[in-house]
C-alpha cells in the first residue's frame, strides 16, 4: 500500500516526460523491437525462399514502418494505433491486394505451380527411346564415396560396368563383391543411397545410363524429356522435337498438344471477360441479383424490428421477470449457425420434421419449405429471424437507454399518444446510432453465405436455367457455384475476379445507404 | 541523432544473431527404434540380406556419405498406426526411418496442393482416387508401378487410378453402395427396379410397411446405379478413362431411369418433395418405416446398433446390371518427393503384400483392392458390398466431374419434387455440363 503511494507521489513530483528517455523504457523497447525484427528477418527470409515476394514486401513495409514510429520522436502519437495499423495492413490490406491482383491471374486448378517450378518438374521426366533395353544394376561405392554400376542385361546378357564420366566396359562374370576398390552395396544398404544414385549419369556419351526412378533395380539409356531453351522461352521435347511454347500458362505446341502441370501468369482482363461473356450471367443472374438484395434488407428489416419490438417492450420497469427473459433471448444468437440451422432444416423437414407436422395440425398441410420457391424463401427469412433478432435486441436495448427523456416529457405535455411518440421521437433517434449498424448488416448478409449454404445449398433448383441455379441462391452461393463447379476445378483466378465484382457491387450499394443514413442524421438533428 | 544511428545498427545485429539462431538447428529425424522394437524384427533383415546380395564388410560402420535419408507418409488416423507398424519393420529392414504424420483424410489433398511444390511435402500420401483429376492437373502425382504383384490388385480399382493412360496410384481399399433391405418385410428380392416398383404397390396396398423404398432427394451418387441399370451413364469411358466430351445425362437409358423415378413419384410410392436426407432415409429403414434402401458400408454400423433385420445384396438391374460408382483408395506418390525411388520400393515390397493389405483391411474392414485379401473376407456384409461393386465404374476423377455433380443433382431434385417432367430436367442438365465444359476451355 504504502509503496503505491510513494511511487504515486514520487511520479506526481517529476515533470511529466515521454518514456523515451527512461532508459530502462528505451532498453525494453529496443528488446521488443528487436525481437519483432528479428521474426519479420525470419519470415521474410521463408517468404522469399518460398518465392513469396509481394508478401515479403509488405511485411518489410509493416516492419519498417513499424520501427520508425517507435524510435522517431515525430512519430510519437502513431504509437498507441501502431500495433493496429500494422495487423491492418497485413490481414486487410494485403489480403485485399492479392485478390485483385489473382483475379488478373489463371491461379486455379491445373495452373498452380510458379512457370519456375514447372519447368524444373517438366526437366525432371525422363524417358526410355525406342528400343534401348533395361538394365538390372547392382551398385558399388568408393571409400571416398563414389560410385559405380554394374549392370546385366535380363534380356541379352549384356554386362557393363559403367562410372560417371568414363566409357561404359563390357564384362563378362558374375557381379563381384569388390571391383577396384568398390564395395558392392547390400540390398538393405542401396537405398540409402538410391537419392545420390538416381542423380548421376553413368557412362560418357553417346552411352550413358540412368538409374530408374520407379522400377526397382532397373537402369537404362534414359533420356530427358524436354528441355528448356530460356532464350527463346520454348521448351523442346527431346523424343520428338517438338516445340512447346508458354500460352497462357501451358506448355502448347502447334498442334494444339498441352503439357502439364500449367503455370501461374497474368492473363490481363480475361478473367472479367470471360464473367461478363458468361451466358450464366445474362440468364438468371438478374433474379438472383433481385433476391439478393431482397433477402439482405428483408433480414435487415425483420430483425431490427422484432428486435426493437422486443426491446421497448423490456424497456418497460413493470415487465416481470425482466433481467431473465432478456437473457433467454439471447440464446439464439449465442448458438452458432452452424449448429442452429441443421437444426431448424430437420424441424420444417415436409414429412419428418417436428414444426411441419404442428403447422400440418393446425392447417391440415405444411408448408412445402423445401421444394417450393416461395416457401423455400419464407423459410430462409424465418431462419435470419431466429439467427439475427437477438443482436438487434441487444444493440436496440442499448441505444434506447441512451435517449434523453426530456423530450419524452415534451412530447407527453403536448398530447402525442406512444405511437406518435415512437415514430416521431424513439425512431429517428434510434437511427443515429443504428444507422450504421443496420447498413453493416445490410452487407453482411449480402454475402451470407453460410446460411444459404446450411439450409438448402440456394434450392430448389430453377429449371430450365443455362447454368446451375436455384431459387434461394444469392450473389455468392451463386458464383461459388459458378467458380468452383466449373469444368475445371477450382478456378481462383475467376472467383477472384468474381470477388472483386461482387466488392464493387456492395460498394456502390453501402455509398448510397450511407448517404441515405447521412440524412436521416441531419434530420434528426432538428427533431 | 548519431546516438540513433548507432542504435539502429545495433537493433539489425540483434535481430540478425536472433534469426540465426532459429534457422539452425534442423530437426533430426527420429532416434533409431528402440532395442525392444529392434531384436524381433532383426531376423527377417538378416534373412534377406545375403538372398540377393553378396556378404559385405560391416555395413554398420559404413561411410559412405549417405544422406539422411528418410520417408514421410501422411495417412488419416486409421491407416496411421497401421503404417507406423509397417515403418518400423521398413527401418529394421534398411535402416531408413519412416515418419507417419497423421491428417484428416480430406486435409490431406489440400494439404498437398500447398506444401508439395514448396518442398515440404511427404513422399507417400493416402487418398481417394477421385482427387487425382486436380492432383495430376497440377502436377502433384508422380507415376508409380505396382510391381510384383501387380496382377494381384482388383483390375477395377487399378484402372480407377489410371488418368490420362498413367497409372498414378496403389488402390488398398474400395467402397460402393448396395442395395440394403429388411428381410421380414420384403420375402423375394426384387432382380429389376420395375419389380422394386411392384413391390412397393404390394406392400403399401397391403398395409405392411409405410413406404417400401426410400432414398436420398437429389443425390446423384445413389441414383447412378440405377441410371447404369436402365443403360444410362455419365461420361462416355474409353482405354483413355472418361471422355468429357460425351455426356451421357441425357442418354436414352439415363432418360429411361428419369422416367422410372418420376413414376415412383407420380404413383406415391416416393413422397414428392419430402426432402429427405441421409439421417431421415435411414431413420425411416431402421425403424421399419421403410423396407429398402441403397446405402454403402459405411452405414453398417448404425444399421446394426439399431437392432432391425437387414440383408446387403446386389443392386436390382432393369435392362443391364447396376453399376454403383466405385470409390477407391490407395497410396500415392508426391511428384516433389526427393526419393522417388524410395517410395516406390516402400510401397511394392512392403505395401503391396498380403500382409500388410489384410493389416489395413482389419484397422477398417472396407473392401480391400488387393485379391488375396479381398476373397477371404469372412463378414458376410463387407462380402456383399464387394459382391455389389464387382462390376462397378470408378467414380469419373477428371476435373470436368465438378459440374456434373450439382447439374445432375438440381434435375434429380427437379424431378423429385415434380416440378419438371424427367426427360426434360435431364435434357437441361446434360446442356448444362455441355455449358460450363464449353465455357472453361
Amino acid at each position: 500500500m504504502s509503496s503505491v503511494v510513494v511511487a504515486k507521489a514520487g511520479g506526481a513530483k517529476a515533470p511529466p516526460r515521454r518514456s523515451i528517455s527512461s532508459p530502462l523504457a528505451l532498453i525494453l523497447r529496443l528488446v521488443i523491437l528487436a525481437l519483432l525484427d528479428a521474426g519479420a528477418i525470419w519470415l521474410m527470409y521463408n517468404l522469399l525462399r518460398d518465392g513469396a515476394y509481394a508478401l515479403a514486401i509488405v511485411i518489410g513495409v509493416v516492419t519498417l514502418l513499424l520501427n520508425a514510429i517507435y524510435l522517431r520522436s515525430e512519430l510519437y502519437p502513431l504509437q498507441w494505433i501502431g500495433p493496429s495499423l500494422a495487423l491492418l495492413g497485413v490481414f486487410v490490406i494485403y489480403p485485399i491486394f492479392s485478390t485483385i491482383y489473382t483475379a488478373f491471374t489463371n491461379y486455379g486448378d491445373g495452373h498452380l505451380l510458379t512457370k519456375q517450378v514447372a519447368i524444373r518438374q517438366l526437366e525432371r521426366e525422363m524417358y526410355l527411346p525406342e528400343g534401348a533395353p533395361l538394365f538390372e544394376w547392382t551398385a558399388y561405392v568408393s571409400p571416398q564415396g563414389e560410385y559405380l554400376l554394374w549392370l546385366e542385361s535380363p534380356e541379352t546378357g549384356e554386362k557393363f560396368i559403367a562410372r560417371p564420366g568414363k566409357p561404359v566396359e563390357p564384362v563378362e562374370g558374375e557381379a563381384p563383391a569388390e571391383i577396384d576398390g568398390f564395395r558392392q552395396l547390400s540390398r538393405a544398404e542401396r537405398l540409402r543411397h538410391t537419392q545420390n544414385l538416381v542423380a548421376l549419369e553413368f557412362g560418357q556419351p553417346p552411352q550413358v545410363f540412368r538409374v530408374s526412378e520407379r522400377q526397382i533395380g532397373r537402369a537404362a539409356e534414359y533420356e530427358q524429356r524436354y528441355t528448356y531453351d530460356s532464350s527463346q522461352d520454348v521448351l523442346i521435347d527431346n523424343a520428338t522435337g517438338k516445340v512447346y511454347r508458354p500460352i497462357r500458362g501451358t506448355f502448347t505446341a502447334d498442334d494444339g498438344s498441352t503439357l502439364r502441370p500449367g503455370f501461374r501468369v497474368v492473363i490481363g482482363l480475361d478473367n472479367f471477360q470471360r464473367l461478363l461473356t458468361n451466358p450464366a450471367l445474362r440468364g438468371p443472374f438478374v433474379s438472383v441479383f433481385i433476391w439478393t438484395v431482397i433477402f439482405a434488407a428483408a433480414s435487415v428489416f425483420i430483425t431490427f424490428a422484432l428486435g426493437l419490438f422486443l426491446a421497448i417492450m423490456f424497456d418497460v420497469p413493470e415487465m416481470p421477470m425482466r433481467k431473465l427473459l432478456r437473457s433467454l433471448l439471447l440464446i439464439p444468437y449465442a448458438i452458432p449457425a452452424f449448429i442452429s440451422v441443421p437444426i431448424w432444416v430437420g424441424l420444417l423437414n415436409p414429412q419428418y420434421g417436428v414444426v411441419s407436422n404442428m403447422i400440418a395440425g393446425v392447417f391440415g398441410s405444411a408448408p412445402p419449405w423445401f421444394s417450393d420457391p416461395f416457401w423455400a424463401k419464407i423459410g430462409i427469412l424465418l431462419i435470419q429471424l431466429w439467427l439475427g433478432f437477438p443482436y438487434m435486441f441487444v444493440i436496440s436495448t442499448g441505444a434506447l437507454q441512451a435517449l434523453p427523456s426530456d423530450v419524452y416529457e415534451a412530447a407527453e405535455i403536448d398530447g402525442a399518444s406512444p405511437i406518435q411518440a415512437f415514430w416521431n421521437i424513439t425512431l429517428p433517434l434510434l437511427m443515429i446510432t443504428m444507422g450504421p449498424l443496420l447498413v453493416a448488416s445490410f452487407a453482411f448478409n449480402f454475402n451470407n453465405f453460410v446460411v444459404i449454404e446450411l439450409f438448402n445449398k440456394g434450392g430448389p433448383p430453377m429449371s430450365g436455367t443455362i447454368s446451375p441455379v436455384g431459387h434461394t441462391d444469392i450473389l455468392v452461393t451463386y458464383t461459388y457455384r459458378i467458380a468452383f463447379a466449373s469444368g475445371r476445378g477450382a478456378d481462383l483466378g475467376y472467383a477472384a475476379a468474381i470477388t472483386v465484382a461482387i466488392f464493387l457491387i456492395l460498394v456502390i450499394i453501402t455509398y448510397f445507404q450511407f448517404r441515405y443514413t447521412h440524412m436521416l442524421e441531419e434530420r434528426s438533428e432538428n427533431v | 541523432m548519431r546516438n540513433k544511428g548507432i542504435l539502429l545498427s545495433l537493433l539489425v545485429v540483434v535481430a540478425l544473431m536472433l534469426t540465426a539462431c532459429p534457422g539452425q538447428p534442423t530437426p533430426t529425424p527420429a532416434p533409431p527404434a528402440p532395442a525392444q522394437e529392434a531384436t524381433p524384427t532383426e531376423a527377417p533383415a538378416a534373412e534377406v540380406a545375403p538372398a540377393e546380395a553378396t556378404p559385405t564388410e560391416a555395413p554398420a560402420e559404413e561411410a559412405a556419405p549417405a544422406a539422411e535419408v528418410s520417408l514421410t507418409i501422411w495417412a488419416d488416423d486409421t491407416r496411421a498406426r497401421v503404417l507406423e507398424a509397417l515403418g518400423k519393420k521398413f527401418e529394421a529392414e534398411y535402416g531408413i526411418p519412416v515418419v507417419v504424420t497423421e491428417k484428416g483424410f480430406g486435409n490431406i489433398r489440400d494439404d498437398l496442393k500447398v506444401a508439395g511444390p514448396a518442398g515440404e511435402g511427404p513422399d507417400i500420401i493416402i487418398g481417394a482416387h477421385d482427387w487425382l483429376g486436380e492432383l495430376v492437373e497440377n502436377g502433384l502425382l508422380a507415376e508409380i508401378e505396382l510391381g510384383a504383384a501387380a496382377d494381384q490388385f482388383l483390375p477395377a480399382a487399378v484402372q480407377a487410378f489410371i488418368y490420362d493412360g498413367k497409372l498414378y496410384g496403389m488402390p488398398y481399399a474400395t467402397e460402393n453402395v448396395a442395395f440394403v433391405y429388411n428381410p421380414d418385410i420384403v420375402e423375394q428380392v426384387p432382380a429389376t427396379w420395375s419389380e422394386v416398383t411392384e413391390l412397393a404397390a404390394e406392400l403399401e396396398g397391403a398395409g405392411v410397411v409405410k413406404q417400401a423404398y426410400i432414398r436420398q432427394e437429389g443425390d446423384p451418387y445413389h441414383f447412378f446405379p440405377i441410371q447404369t441399370a436402365f443403360g444410362g451413364y455419365v461420361f462416355g469411358l474409353t482405354e483413355q478413362g472418361y471422355d468429357p466430351n460425351d455426356v451421357g445425362i441425357d442418354s436414352p437409358g439415363s432418360i429411361a431411369a428419369a422416367v422410372w423415378l418420376d413414376n415412383m413419384y407420380k404413383a406415391g410410392h416416393l413422397k414428392a418433395g419430402s426432402a429427405v436426407d441421409y439421417d431421415i432415409m435411414h431413420a425411416a429403414f431402421e425403424n421399419g418405416d421403410a423396407a429398402m434402401i441403397i446405402t454403402g458400408p459405411w452405414a453398417l454400423p448404425r444399421i446394426r446398433e439399431s437392432g432391425v433385420p437387414y440383408v446387403v445384396t446386389t443392386i436390382p438391374g432393369e435392362t443391364q446390371a447396376a453399376q454403383p460408382f466405385l470409390g477407391v483408395q490407395g497410396f500415392m506418390i508426391n511428384a516433389f518427393s526427393k526419393n522417388l525411388l524410395l517410395a516406390q520400393t516402400f510401397l511394392q515390397e512392403f505395401v503391396a503384400t498380403e500382409e500388410a493389405m489384410q493389416e489395413i483391411f482389419d484397422a477398417d474392414p472396407r473392401p480391400s483392392a488387393f485379391m488375396p485379401v479381398r476373397e477371404k473376407i469372412t463378414d458376410p456384409d463387407i462380402a456383399a458390398f464387394a459382391a455389389a461393386g464387382e462390376n462397378g465404374l470408378p467414380m469419373p476423377a477428371i476435373p470436368e466431374m465438378s459440374v456434373v455433380w450439382s447439374a445432375w443433382g438440381d434435375a434429380i431434385v427437379l424431378i423429385s419434387q415434380q416440378r419438371e417432367a424427367p426427360d426434360v430436367a435431364f435434357k437441361n442438365a446434360a446442356e448444362q455440363i455441355r455449358a460450363a465444359i464449353a465455357g472453361s476451355r
